[in-house]
């Protein structure tokens, strides 16, 4: 394979590795807290219907809200991908209209 | 000249489709907006800092001390909801066939808006929250229980708005 294919090659792959990296400590650490909150969440609920704290018009809003925080944390993950899709992809952008610039 | 038209070929090729590609430098998320990142994090002080003070359950008898606090609260998030909608969410050819591959996998990208949904749901806790204030008071599991729906979804939104910064 030609050399310059193969230094492209490796610059791309270094820049999308780059990005995935930090972006997927980013997701880890909010996927943790979350799982976190919402395990927390329930255990509270749980705690207020046996002291009788929580009547059955909250319970059922509790239940209601720990759906929604379910929904939404798979929601924003989806959104944080779309972030870090669009950097890779115009990360590579950017390197193969050098990679053109440099030949023209 | 075999040689030379072995060499060239690919690099034509390779100049087609980069320049199909350099066409497609696209955006797929919201614009970065550091206002609302701003608001939320001041309106998130005030919001633990309320929810601090009434840690410990309520009296119906004097909600009228707490009424503007909730009032306040569930109105900047109805306006942060309002704000983080008000950005176009990009819609293009290159989120078409990323959408297209992804779905092949079973998923797709969000086409919605994650803090605005977050906003939305504390503004509506918040409401209930003053409502059963209003009516019979806070219990203090009860407490725990809002502030515990607050703060996912404050943390929902916040990671994300600090996302958009590329």
């Amino acid at each position: 394979m030609n050399e310059n294919v193969i230094e492209l090659i490796n610059d791309i792959k270094e820049v999308a590795t780059n990005i995935l990296e930090k972006d997927i400590s980013t997701v880890r650490g909010f996927s943790e807290r979350q799982v976190e909150a919402i395990a927390k969440q329930t255990i509270i609920i749980q705690k207020g219907i046996l002291n009788g704290d929580i009547d059955e018009d909250l319970k059922e809003f509790f239940l209601d809200g720990l759906e929604a925080m379910a929904l939404n944390f798979v929601n924003t993950l989806k959104g944080i991908l779309s972030v870090t899709i669009e950097k890779v992809w115009n990360a590579i952008v950017d390197l193969l209209w050098k990679a053109i610039e440099s030949i023209t | 000249m075999l040689v030379i038209k072995k060499k060239i070929f690919p690099l034509i090729l390779f100049i087609g489709l980069v320049s199909t590609i350099i066409g497609c430098k696209t955006l797929l998320a919201p614009e970065y907006d550091k206002a609302i990142v701003e608001t939320v994090t001041s309106t998130s002080e005030k919001t633990m800092s309320f929810l601090a003070k009434v840690s410990e359950g309520t009296s119906k008898s004097n909600f009228s001390e707490r009424e503007k606090e909730y009032n306040d609260l569930i109105g900047a998030y109805d306006a942060l909801k309002i704000k983080a909608k008000a950005r176009p969410i990009p819609k293009n050819t290159a989120t078409k066939k990323i959408n297209e591959l992804l779905e092949t996998r079973g998923n797709s990208l969000s086409e919605d808006y994650p803090s605005a949904f977050a906003f939305e749901e504390i503004s509506k806790t918040l409401k209930k929250m003053k409502e059963t204030d209003n009516e019979s008071g806070l219990k203090p599991t009860a407490v725990e229980a809002f502030k515990g729906q607050i703060e996912t979804f404050l943390d929902q939104a916040l990671t994300y708005e600090s996302f958009l910064k590329r």
